[in-house]
């Protein structure tokens, strides 16, 4: 099988060598490049220097980009985290011990039994009840008792009724009762603040 | 040429360690220094999914996450101005000054880790982060620390439980804490610092956190407050120990309000003077005989069995003979005439069980079931009990007699409204909800308003006619609990007396349990109202001492829900004859 195939590459071969034989060699002269190379270079060197420059900047901007998120985040969490206080003050402020607390100082008391008012005829359905301060409930269980060292029993001091009739001892009285009447009550708060002590 | 042969040994020399050094870095345990390599300069933070809400039935919290701060110290850089750290600290943080004196300086020695105050919300925590650092104070860190509020404190607080310091440990924050928990998320990058800012184009990784997802219950915020609030009134008013009591919507079982007395303030669980037991529902948790209001199901199911009417008559002894003792009333009589709207009407236990003849043990029990004694409500309390329903093969006749008028046999409050309930929706009984919706509870098993179920146990007509005869219950001159009347309102209910068993002794103590179930209006109900005072100290029955609670809570919840008057006409059932 190799021998008709090396038969024709040795016949080939000759023949080329023949060729080369047979041809004259001349020198061709030497193409002189005129293009400058200065510009070529700078090229380079802006493209490189650019390049790098830009990719550093292009970092930097990056990094600022990551400070400013990382501010700008903690900047969410500060807000989402008040809004959430503020959130959860609103829910106490909704707390109905506190409304009913509050409604009940001015003087509003839950009714026994509803009434309706129907608004197109002025008509009212449902038995009229009046609500009286008694039907209030208790909102807070009454104090515990004080023990008797700090509840002494009240010292009552009898004053002789004064004899005469004239106007204006009576009303200094009255306004000496008055005034004592208004200082009592401040005690008592005064002792209140310091059992909550 | 000696002295490049000296200089060939010398490289070959440091090579050679470089080479070894190589394979012990490469070969010994490789891992471990990557491990270390990453660990430098790389930040993790858990990303804490937020606890879903435990909300009202109108979208109220009941139990709401807001963001807090753990303030954690570390001693060796604390220890040097321990006192005027603990002063400024105490003071912004309204902590104990010793306490956080101690954590300042450490509690063990070599500690660098103390948690200085938990739960701090998160304003307040950096606020004073930022002031400690501006005064030129170091070693004090936050850490996220999500805080559990109950905005109203002590409101439906049997029901939903409450937070120990990392775990639920009680009601509904227990049972459904898996939906409420939500999933941790995670995120790691390269940081120049250990954390805070990331190094861009590093590697990162963020796994979200999935948020829990909030609990919406049945309950009605503002009617539960009212509910405990008279509740809490009627216990001081009367020194009872205990009380319970239930709202339902009669048509579609939603329980408006649950309130048990004492409770306790769901943000302070371990407040002074705070039993383990009121801070579970009792109204769930424990057992109580129903006394009389249980005659409402016995006679329902007599006429729905077509074995009694209402106007049918009976002759009512002094007292009643039967195999072991005798059976008396609660007030004297000599033999009266009654029929069987004046047992109801008068509470007569003679009577009952004289109308109850009709009824096998069997028989009586398998309506009670089907009221739904004896078994659990299932609404996603846990430790609910089932009470206790003898089963009718072992029950004897005198048994049969005392169940016949709600003795010998316990039940939880539920269970019961919901029995009287099925009375008020015209015989249907519809089983409570808590849940709105669907959840799964701890145990697997999904309840809410999505699985009601709806089953008839007796008639319309037996429902209608039972109905009719505890309207009487509330009649002035013949009934027992007038005090039990809501103003321009047909109101049907019925007291209940029971003996109290001492869980001790397992006998009766002496001491009552009284009780008022009802619903309004009598003849198209909308809700049902079931009140329960335990071990009250003054002497008094389900209609003078549960009847007025009855009719405040009754009397509230129809205006707060609009339900007119129905200008039906009363009751005229004869009681005598």
């Amino acid at each position: 099988m190799s021998s008709p195939v090396l038969q024709p590459r040795t016949r080939v071969s000759r023949l080329a060598q023949e060729a080369v034989d047979k041809a004259r060699l001349t020198v061709v002269p030497r193409v002189r490049s005129r293009a400058p190379r200065v510009p070529f270079v700078t090229l380079v060197s802006l493209v490189l220097v650019g390049g790098i420059v830009g990719l550093l900047l292009f970092n930097t901007s990056m990094q600022q980009a990551s400070f400013s998120a990382s501010a700008l985040q903690t900047e969410a969490d500060t807000l989402a985290a008040r809004e959430q206080t503020l959130r959860m003050e609103l829910d106490d402020l909704r707390n109905p011990q506190r409304v009913a607390e509050q409604a009940q100082s001015m003087g509003m008391v839950i009714p026994a039994a509803p009434v309706f008012l129907d608004l197109r005829t002025g008509k009212t359905t449902g038995v009229r009840t009046p609500s009286t301060p008694d039907q209030s409930i208790q909102l807070e269980p009454p104090a515990p008792p004080k023990p008797a060292i700090l509840a002494p029993a009240p010292t009552v001091v009898e004053v002789p009724a004064p004899t005469t009739t004239d106007p204006t001892t009576t009303t200094e009285a009255d306004t000496q009762a008055t005034a004592g009447a208004d200082s009592k009550p401040q005690k008592n708060k005064q002792a209140r603040k310091n059992r909550n002590r | 040429m000696m002295r490049l042969r000296i200089g060939f040994v010398l490289i070959a020399m440091v090579l050679s360690f470089f080479g070894a050094r190589l394979v012990q870095l490469q070969g010994m345990d490789p891992k471990s220094y990557a491990a270390m390599a990453a660990a430098e300069g790389s930040a993790r933070l858990t990303l804490e999914a937020e606890r879903g809400d435990i909300l009202d039935r109108n979208g109220v919290p009941l139990a709401d996450s807001i963001r807090g701060k753990m303030v954690i110290a570390d001693p060796v850089l604390t220890a040097g101005t321990a006192p005027d750290l603990a002063r400024l600290l105490s003071d912004r943080l309204s902590i104990d000054y010793f306490k956080t004196l101690d954590a300042l300086r450490g509690r063990k020695t070599g500690s660098r880790f103390e948690y200085v105050a938990r739960r701090v919300p998160s304003t307040l925590a950096s606020d004073t982060l930022d002031e400690l650092e501006a005064d030129g104070f170091e070693g004090i860190s936050l850490e996220d620390d999500p805080i559990r509020d109950y905005p109203a404190g002590d409101v439906a607080a049997n029901l939903i439980g409450y937070m120990g310091t990392d775990e639920p440990l009680g009601g509904f924050e227990r049972t459904f804490d898996k939906q409420l928990a939500g999933t941790d998320g995670l995120a790691t990058w390269q940081s120049t610092s250990g954390k805070g800012v990331r190094i861009p184009l590093r590697e990162s990784t963020l796994k979200e956190p999935r948020d829990g997802t909030p609990l919406r219950t049945t309950i009605d915020g503002d009617l539960q407050w009212f509910t405990q609030k008279v509740l809490a009134q009627a216990v001081r008013q009367y020194r009872a120990k205990s009380a319970s009591a239930a709202v339902m919507d009669t048509r579609t079982g939603e329980v408006l309000a649950f309130a048990d007395v004492p409770t306790f303030d769901a943000n302070d669980p371990t407040a002074p003077g705070v039993k383990a037991d009121d801070r579970v529902s009792r109204g769930m948790t424990d057992t109580y005989e129903p006394g009389s209001v249980e005659k409402v199901l016995t006679v329902s199911s007599l006429i729905d069995a077509g074995k009694a009417f209402p106007r049918q008559k009976f002759k009512v002894p002094p007292d009643l003979a039967r195999q072991d003792r005798v059976i008396g009333d609660w007030f004297d009589h000599g033999n009266i005439r009654l029929t069987l709207a004046g047992i109801i009407a008068k509470s007569s236990n003679i009577g009952t069980v004289l109308a109850a003849d009709a009824f096998s043990p069997p028989q009586l029990v398998e309506y009670l079931k089907k009221f739904g004694l004896g078994q659990r409500t299932n609404v996603g309390v846990s430790g609910e009990t089932p009470g206790i329903l003898t089963p009718g093969d072992q029950m004897t006749s005198q048994t049969k007699d005392r169940v016949a008028f709600g003795q010998s046999l316990s039940v939880n409050v539920l269970q019961m409204t919901a029995a009287v309930n099925t009375i008020a929706n015209k015989g249907v009984r519809v089983s409570p909800s808590l849940i709105s919706g669907s959840a799964v509870t701890d145990e697997g098993q999904t309840v809410g308003t999505d699985t009601t179920t709806r089953t008839r146990v007796v008639s319309k007509e037996a429902a209608r006619g039972t109905a009719k005869m505890m309207e009487r219950v509330l009649d002035p001159e013949d009934g027992v609990a007038p005090g039990a009347a809501v103003p321009g309102y047909l109101v049907a209910g019925k007291t209940g007396t029971a003996q109290r068993v001492d869980p001790d002794c397992g006998c009766y103590d002496g001491s009552t349990t009284v009780s008022f179930g009802g619903f309004a209006p009598a003849d198209d109900a909308r809700f049902t109202v079931y009140v329960v005072v335990h071990a009250p100290g003054v002497d008094g029955g389900g209609g003078s001492i549960a009847g007025p609670v009855f009719s405040r809570i009754m009397g509230y919840v129809l205006g707060r829900y609009g339900v007119e008057p129905t200008n039906g006409t009363p009751s005229r059932l004869p009681v005598e004859w």
